[in-house]
Parts: structure tokens; sequence; C-alpha cells
């Protein structure tokens, strides 16, 4: 050990040993939100939602397209399909095309959108016949498709069609009819490839093109871009979720907050009071848990006077707060009976608080970081309740959207145009997963501080 | 020295459903004087905790009176009551833990009592509680701050500076250093000690610690299972106990001397503390005590005085 | 000879801790909770180990019991060998277990140190099933003996009953009984009375006393009380700020304390001694923050005797005579100050 010097043992100066704390000071909300930015995941969840309200408020300002609006051109559209349409004279009626060049089913012009015209010579042993349409080549099971036309005799061997038609392949076939007018195994098919076409005054009715612009016939312009692709109406997908979110946000906040107000105010009245009030309001509460919940959906829909196909937001709104607010209660009311029993309440009495002063100034406070939470779960479930309701057909009807009646409306085409049903979806499964996760973040998080007692 | 407190037969049940009444505390008559400090002992299921709450109403009370200077206050109290009285009786916590709001600032709770019944302005309110801070061996530029950010013996602290800020006169002490460490109970009792030569206060001084009370306190009483069992000046009743209980609870009571310690013999009480739930009839201590009397069964003992008038017991062995 | 019926060297210590140092990774940083702490434990004694919350004593006797979870704690550097075999990040010596076995262990709240789910019998039982490979059978009816030994009345009847049904003292007596129920050579109490009455607490420590002479058991007490070590123990350690800075027998650390921090907590303590009455002296300040130890004493920031040395470099023990021994810059030949104008102040033996 090294030698220590006399001054090594001179007393050390009074130090004034003083109370200083050098860490800053955090209030509960503060400390909460460092320990929220810490978990990755919340904090994405919480972008998420932020990112997600944007959407709904601020989207319809960016994206300024009329759900309601039809593209018919575009229908059932996915997203990032050509868009291009040659621009062609207006329409006028065909009655056939004479001398046409050619032998059997085949088409009279080249086929686009605005009509399909085709002719054909009559089928041997033929006492009139069918035309069929059908989006797969028929094979050897005759598996002709949709029937478009019938003619009872060989006169008619020409036939426009202007049904539905979307730029794509159909296949086309003719079938002969016997003398009792049943079809017979004599048909001819015919492959078809469909531009898209649309005439200048649509275009300029559209606003695709300006009256200004030295646009003639026979020249490529492109069509109102969708960029999440067109509904089975042809309505822009986009903008029908921005509208759709403003009905599921609606509900999926707007009846939480509802029900966790009311909630909080119940329960903290029963836990306040204890004793026989507290246990009668308690049994009221289970008893209201115990009522089904799609019955009075149906209920408060007939008492408002809405019928079936009729948009029913807020009949929705109230049975959900009507049979929602029990949990919450409970839970305030476990918090109040725990808070009535620390110290600082009793200090608060003795010191002459009234009280409304007491449960608004001590006990309230202390439930808060419980109440945020719970609505926070809260409006993921609202959420998806009101998407499954829409979905069954009680909630919301068309045209209204919501996200619900979307994925209901897209399910119906999923193996065909499966973007109308995966954007919907999405949608809901990403909203309901960032607030879950947002939810557990923030309960990790204020939680944490309620332990944290030294 | 006139009379601050007077309890009479002080009763207080609870009721916890199915015939169950929990006796916690059993006509307990007490006076305390002016400027005394009156300690207050027992263990678990005594009741001393409940006495001292009942006391200041926060209880209401089954049966029995309290008098304060000669005013006999409600058995029930109303936020009206607790207004009025809370210039004159407060009460300082258990748990430095919970008898703060972790959701309000030091200066919030400090000044609570203030903003409740003074018209201050917010800048005197702060000038007081900053005053107080100093007062308790705090920084004033602590008022910012949250009580978890303080050790168990600051928070202690803070709670004594909002009970004390109205300025009261009678200051129930229920448990107030049990949760601390044994260096910084010093810090706590020399600060009370001191503020209350400096403010003329009266205590009523509650914990388990027998060493901690006898050195605070002027006169000590002893309760075990809801009654008052013995009552006298506090060196009295430590070194010449006259109840049975007592004499066991002294003896108990772990010395800081090994050779003290060696010498003494075992007077490890017998048997487990019983529930204060339905109480035998007779005197409470009578099935643990071992110099039991056929008497002690069926008879509760009055409190009796002895050679003078302070020093009192509740015990047959004297009547 | 042990209860075992091993022979035993009686000069040699049963436990011998080294230089035991004890880390923690925290959200806030690492903490040092034990920062170089020695003691030894003999045949059938008692020692005490003394402090304040935050001192590293039940960190001490975790680590040495293996109940530390090595992440987030580590232990750095340092020994502990019972009966000469290394103890530290083993969970057998000599083909037995340490835990359960060799040294036994009690808890301060038994009302959370036991499953409420399970009867106290079986959970007494359970050891000696999984230590002694006893049947059910026989390990209950062993373990009703081991209630009444730890003199709980009607102790058929009680083995079946669930925790819940008992009061804390008899908690902490069902404790005990499954504690020495494999006959260990150590008993670790950690702040067993703690929660206890005192009429209670007098019950538990008579009944720790009177199993140590039937089995010869060596018991390590840790307690803030001092009181209760005055009482119990043989062998005292003060600990402070994850060090011992006093060590010796009972007589020696009250009688003859010769630590600043051993004085203050005499003197901020309410003696009943008449002869001893004195005004309570509290120690002011608090304990050294653990995250960023001080470098030299820990004590150096609340001790009235403080010198520069002590700011900077950590006394060495300095032996005052036997085992006797204390870490502390005053004993130093150099220092100004005689000790004996401190410390000795109560001298009796």
């Amino acid at each position: 050990m090294s030698e220590l010097s006399a001054s090594s043992f001179a007393p050390i100066e009074a130090h004034q040993q003083t109370q200083v704390i050098s860490r800053p000071s955090l209030s509960y909300w503060q400390d909460a939100w460092i320990r929220l930015k810490a978990n990755k995941r919340a904090l994405v969840s919480l972008y998420i939602v932020i990112g997600l309200l944007l959407f709904t408020i601020a989207g319809p300002l960016v994206w300024q397209v009329d759900p309601a609006i039809q593209d018919i051109e575009q229908i059932s559209q996915p997203p990032g399909t050509d868009r291009g349409a040659t621009i062609v004279p207006d329409y006028e009626p065909w009655f056939g095309t004479q001398g046409l060049p050619g032998s059997g089913l085949r088409l009279a012009e080249p086929a686009n959108s605005q009509a399909v015209r085709m002719q054909w010579d009559a089928l041997p042993g033929a006492n009139g016949h069918r035309v069929y349409r059908n989006l797969f080549p028929v094979g050897s099971e005759l598996a002709y498709g949709i029937p478009l036309a019938e003619f009872l005799n060989n006169d008619t061997l020409y036939f426009e069609d202007r049904l539905d038609l979307q730029p794509g392949r159909f296949y086309y076939s003719v079938v002969a009819l016997d003398a009792r007018g049943q079809i017979t195994d004599q048909y001819q098919s015919l492959t078809v490839d469909l531009e898209r076409v649309t005439t200048l005054q649509e275009a300029l009715e559209r606003g695709l093109i300006d009256a200004a612009d030295n646009i003639q016939i026979g020249d490529e312009i492109e069509l109102a871009w969708h960029p999440l692709g067109t509904d089975y109406l042809g309505r822009d997908l986009l903008a029908r979720l921005m509208a759709g979110a403003r009905v599921s946000l609606f509900i999926g906040i707007g009846a939480p907050f509802l029900f966790v107000l009311f909630g909080v105010v119940y329960g903290s009245a029963a836990g306040f009071m204890g004793g026989r009030a507290d246990q009668l309001m308690m049994r009221f509460a289970d008893f209201v848990v115990a009522l089904p919940f799609l019955l009075f959906m149906i209920l408060f829909k007939i008492a408002f006077g809405i019928g079936p196909g009729e948009s029913g937001v807020f009949p929705m709104l109230v049975a959900m707060v009507v049979l929602l607010w029990p949990a919450t209660a409970r839970l305030v009311r476990g918090q109040i009976l725990q808070i009535r029993e620390q110290g600082y309440i009793s200090a608060s009495q003795l010191l002459g608080a009234n009280t409304s002063y007491l449960i608004m100034r001590h006990m309230i406070p202390n439930t808060l970081g419980v109440v945020l939470v719970t609505v926070t779960f809260a409006i993921p479930s609202a959420i998806f309740t009101e998407a499954f309701l829409s979905f069954i057909g009680m909630g919301v009807a068309p045209p209204t959207p919501s996200w619900g009646s979307m994925s209901n409306e897209g399910i119906k085409t999923m193996l065909t145009t499966p973007h109308e049903l995966f954007f919907p979806a999405l949608f809901i499964s990403f909203t309901v997963l960032a607030f879950n996760l947002l939810g557990d973040g923030l309960r990790d998080a204020l939680d944490a501080r309620m332990r944290n007692v030294e | 020295m006139s009379t601050l407190v007077e309890v009479r037969e002080l009763t207080r049940f609870f009721d916890m459903g199915r015939d169950q009444r929990v006796h916690a505390v059993e006509k307990v008559s007490l006076t305390i004087g002016e400027k005394e400090i009156v300690g207050l002992v027992g263990e678990s299921g005594s009741g001393k905790s409940t006495f001292g709450k009942t006391l200041l109403g926060l209880h209401d009370k089954t049966s029995g009176d309290v008098v304060y200077r000669g005013e006999v206050l409600p058995s029930k109290y109303s936020p009206a009551d607790f207004q009025r009285l809370a210039a004159k009786m407060q009460m300082i916590f258990q748990d430095p833990y919970s008898s703060l709001n972790p959701r309000m600032t030091v200066g919030e709770i400090i000044g609570e009592g203030l903003r409740l019944h003074s018209a201050d302005s917010i800048d005197s309110v702060k000038e007081q509680v900053a005053e107080w801070l100093r007062k308790v061996g705090l920084q004033p530029d602590h008022m910012s701050r949250y009580p978890h950010e303080f050790s168990g013996g600051q928070r202690q602290r803070i709670g004594i500076a909002r009970a004390l800020i109205l300025e009261p006169e009678f200051v129930v002490c229920d448990e107030p250093i049990s949760a601390l460490d044994v260096s910084v109970q010093a810090q706590v009792i020399n600060l009370l000690g001191e503020l209350k030569e400096r403010m003329g206060l009266t205590l009523l001084f509650i914990a388990h610690d027998l060493s901690m009370v006898r050195y605070v306190s002027d006169r000590m009483a002893v309760m075990y299972l809801g009654s008052l069992v013995e009552l006298g000046k506090a060196d009295e009743v430590y070194f010449d106990p006259q109840h049975p209980y007592t004499e066991i609870l002294v003896g108990s009571n772990p010395e800081p001397d090994p050779n003290l310690e060696r010498s003494r013999p075992s007077t490890a009480i017998q048997g487990e503390i019983p529930s204060p739930v339905n109480v035998p009839a007779g005197c409470r201590f009578a099935n643990r005590c071992p110099k039991a009397m056929d008497v002690c069964r069926n008879t509760t003992p009055e409190l009796i005085a002895l050679k003078d008038a302070d020093r009192l017991v509740a015990c047959h062995l004297y009547s | 000879m042990s209860a075992d019926g091993e022979k035993l060297n009686t000069d040699a210590p049963l436990l011998e801790v080294e230089n035991l140092h004890v880390e923690f990774d925290t959200y806030g940083g690492t903490v040092e909770a034990v920062r170089g702490v020695d003691f030894t434990v003999d045949q059938g004694q008692t020692l005490a180990i003394v402090g304040e919350s935050g001192c590293g004593k039940s960190v001490t006797v975790q680590s040495i019991m293996g109940l530390i979870p090595m992440p987030p704690g580590r232990i750095t550097a340092g020994s502990a060998r019972l009966r000469g075999h290394e103890v530290l990040g083993r969970n057998r010596i000599d083909g037995k277990e340490i835990r359960g076995r060799e040294i036994g262990m009690i808890f301060q709240d038994p009302m959370t140190s036991l499953n409420p789910t399970m009867s106290i019998g079986a959970q007494i039982a359970e050891p000696l099933q999984v230590h002694r490979g006893y049947s059910a059978t026989d390990a209950f009816a062993e373990a009703v003996h081991l209630l009444e030994m730890s003199k709980i009345p009607e102790a058929a009847k009680r083995a079946r009953q669930y925790p819940f049904e008992f009061s804390g003292g008899m908690l902490q007596r069902a404790m005990i009984a499954m504690a020495i129920s494999c006959k260990p050579s150590i008993l670790i109490a950690d702040e067993p009375t703690t929660a206890l009455d005192v009429t209670i607490q007098a019950q538990i420590l008579d009944l720790m006393q009177d199993l140590q002479k039937e089995t010869g058991m060596a018991i390590i007490l840790i307690t803030h009380d001092l009181g209760v070590v005055a009482r119990m123990a043989d062998e005292v350690a003060v600990m402070y700020a994850g060090r011992v800075v006093e060590h010796g027998s009972a007589d020696d650390v009250f009688y003859r304390s010769a630590h600043p921090y051993t004085v203050g907590l005499k003197e901020a303590m309410p003696t009943n001694d008449p002869a001893l009455q004195h005004e309570l002296k509290p120690i002011e300040g608090s304990p050294p923050d653990l995250f960023a130890p001080p470098r030299g004493c820990g004590y150096c920031a609340r001790c009235p005797h403080a010198m520069q040395v002590c700011d900077e470099i950590t006394p060495s023990d300095h032996f005052l005579h036997d085992h006797h021994f204390s870490r502390c810059w005053l004993h130093h030949e150099q220092a100004p100050i005689k000790p004996e104008t401190i410390y000795f102040k109560d001298a009796k033996a």
C-alpha cells in the first residue's frame, strides 16, 4: 500500500448533505410517455393510429374523389391495370354488316368496350341460335357461360353485345337450336379480346381531357387513376375506404368513449358509496351483461324505424353504449375501492375535503391510467363489432360505405377480383392490431409507473 | 395541565356480514392533557390504529364520546364537521407510500389544507408551503416534484408538513415510523419532537415499537384486543408493568444489549393472538394469561386506579 | 458431529464467504449490490448480518443459495465455501443438493412464501421427497413430526390445512419446519420476524434457538433490529452499502463498537437501560446510490469523522483482536482522532 500523507487524514470539509435530487422531475404522464416511446412496437402502433386518423380526416382533402361516382369503364379493376382507352365515335346502333368476309362465327369489327359485334352463318340443322358468353374457354363439358340472346329462326345471324363489357378476354359461343328450341351439341366458339374505348363526350364530361386539347378519334387517353382499384360498381376503392373509415371510426371511437364515460361515472359512484347502493348497482350491471347484443341491435333498429337494407349507424351506436358499459364500470369500481383505502384519501378528508372534491381531485385522476387502457382496448373491439355487423348486413347498408360492408361485397367476388375484399379486410386488421398493440404498450407504460413505488 | 381531549368509553365495531362482528375498539376511555404526548402500544388486533382513526372521525363511533375542549364531537362526521375541526386535529399516517397522492406534486399535497381553508392567494400559499418544506428539513424547490422521487423518510416529512400546515393543536401519529429504516426513524422522531415543542402540540403517538414509544411519550397506554389494559407514566409502565400482558410485552421486547438479553429469562407468551371477531366473555387476555383466575374468564375487569390516579390497570389481580 | 453424523473438523469454519461481489443489470444501469463481503460462520453458531435496506444483506445470502436470477444478476467475484466446497454457481456438493438440503432458508413474509393451493403438510413434505427420496406417506408423517418440533399444537390436523388458515406466527413456524426438514447444516433466516408482533417474535426466536440446540445447525440471521441481534447472535457482521464494515462477536460489536456506522446505529435507537439514556442521534442523509458507488468508504458521506482519505480509498480491514475487525481509516496509525474517543463508550466487558 502506498504511503499516505498526513493531509490524507485531514477532516473533510463539513459537506452539507443536501437532499439533492439529480434526476429531472417527471410527472406521471411524462414518465409514462418515455416508457411508451421506448417500447418499439407500441410506438409503431401509435404512428399507425395517427396515420389512420390523418387518413380519415385529411385523406379526402388530398384524394378528392367522390366515392359514389361510378367509373363504368373500370369496373372491378384491380390496382395497377392499364388505364388506356382509345377515343371512338359515339355509339350508333348496328344491324349487321352486309357482305362480311369470312365464314362461321366472326367479329364484324374489332371488339371494344363499347360494343362487340359478331356475325355467323347458320349452323347445319339449326332452327335458331343462342349466343353465350363465358370468361373461361368452353371445354369438353360444354360450359357455354351466360346466355346473351336467343333467336328462334335463322333470320338473324348477327348479335351486338353491350352487356357489362370490361376489357379483357371473353369466349363467345353460338349454339344451334333444334325444332323445339332446345340447344343441341352443335356450337361454334370465338375468343375475343376487348379493348377499352371511350367517346369524346364522356371523356369531356369526366374531366379526362380539356376541350382545348386536340384529341381526335383514334387517340389514346388515360382513364381515371384508381390507386387501389375499383369495386364491382366502378367506384374508387381508396375513396370508399376513406369514407368507410369515417363510419368505422365514428362508431369505433365514439361508442367506446361514450360507454367508458358512463362506466366511469357509474363505477365511481358505486365504489364510493359502497354498501347496499354499491351492491344494487353492481347487480344491475351484471344484468346488463347478460343481455344479448345482437338481439338488442335488431330491436333498436326496429325501434328507430329502420328497415332492412337501410343504414343503421345509430342503432349500432346506441346498442353498444347501452350494453357494453358494465365492464368498465366494474373495473373503475374496483380501482375506486382500492383507492378509497389509501392514506391520502383520509388525509384529504381530515383537511376538510368534501365528497365531490375527493372524487374529482383524488380518485378519478388515479384511475385515468386504467381508463385510458380500457378505452384503447375497447376501440378495436368496437371497430370489429361494427365490421362484423355490417358484414352480416345488420349495420350500415349500401350505398353507405363501411369497411365491414365493403368486405361483405368483396367476398362475393373473392376468387375473381380479390382486391375488393383484400383492402377493406387489410384496413380492419391493421387498425385492430394497431390499437391492441397500442393498448398493450400503454398498459405497460402506465402500470410500471404505478408499480414503481420507490 | 388542562385536558385537551377526553375519550369516554369509545367503541367501534365492524360488521363483516354473516354475524361476524369485529370488536375493534371496546369501551376505551382516556384523557389527554394539553401539550402531552400519550403513547399507545399494542400488537395486531389491538385496535390502536382504529382507535386513532375513530377519535378523529375517520370511522363512525359505534358508541362512546370524544370531548374536545369541552365540546362533544359528533359520532358521525359530515364533510362540514371535518372542515370545522381541520385546524384543530390532524393525523400523520403510517405508510409513506400510500399516504401521498402520486398524481399531485409535493407543493399541491402540502398546500391542500390551505387551499381548502383559507382564501390565501396562490403566491401566499406557495410561500407558506416553501416555509414548511424548510421546517421539515427539505428544500423549497422540492415543491414541484412528485412523491415517487423521494425516499420513505422524506415522504414522511412531507406528510408531517401536510398535517401541520393548518397549525392544529392535537395530532394523532399513526405508526409514523414503522415503515422506515432505523437511522431514518430517529430523524423523523427528532423532527416531530422539535415541532411539538415549537408549536405546543399535543400528540397521540400510536406504534408497536415499545422502546420508541417509551422514549417519546410522557404517558403510555397499552391495548390488547380492543381494550385498554394499562395506562400510566411511560417509564413506570415500562419498568414496572402491572398488567400481565404488559409484563410479557416488555419482556419480549429485545434490548440491544447482549448481556442483558442473555440474563433475561425466557418469558415468551403462549398461544396466538386471537381474532378480534366474536371475542370471548370476561377478560380478553384470560386464555393466554399466566396468572389467570376463574373470575377472569367470567367477568371483564374494569380499569381501576392504583396508588395514584394516573396509574390505571384493568386486571382482576388488583380489584 | 454434524446432524448428519459426519465427523467434522470443528476448528474450520462451516461457511466461509470471501470477497463476494454481485451486480445487477437494471433499467437504470448496473447496480453493484454487494461489493466485497467477507464473513465466516462456525459450526452450531449464530451469525447475525445487520444493516438497513439496500445494504446488500439479502442479496448476499441469496447468492449463496443460488436464488439470484443470473441475468440480470451476476456474481463478478468471490467465493463461498461450505465445508471447503465451493457453493457459488453450483447446485450440489458431495452429491447433495445445496438449496433445501445443505442449507435451509426462511423468508420475511410467510404469507407470500408459501403456496396457497397446497396444504402445509404437503409443502413441508416436498423437500423430503425431492432431496431424500421419501415416499409421499413417509414424507407426510415426517412433516407432522416436524410441525410438532416447531411447537404447533394439533400438528396432525394442522398439516392438512392450508396457509390461509394459519396466523403469521404459525406460518413462520411451518416455514421453519420446512427449512429444517432435511437437517441442513445452516439455516438462513432473512428477516424472519420483521413482519410479526413482538410477542410472536419472541416465540419464534425461542423456537429457533431450541432447534439449534437440538440439531446443532448454524444460523445466519438477517435483520435490521439490533435488539434481535443482541438476543440471538454469537457473531455479528454489520453491512453498509454492499460491504461488511464491522465483524466480531456480539459483545465486541455492541460493547467495543469499532465503526462509526455501528455507533451511529446504536445512537439512533432508544435504549431502555436507565444508565444509558441518551437523546436519539439520527444518522443524517441516506445510503449512497449503488449505481455509481463511491470509490472510497461507502459511509463517508454520512460520517461525522470523515477524512480526505475516506473519500478516496476504500479502507482495508483493521483487526482489533481475535476475529473482531473493522473497515475504517480511523484505526490507521496516522488518523488524528484516537478511536477510543469515539468508540468503546459503552465498554462493559
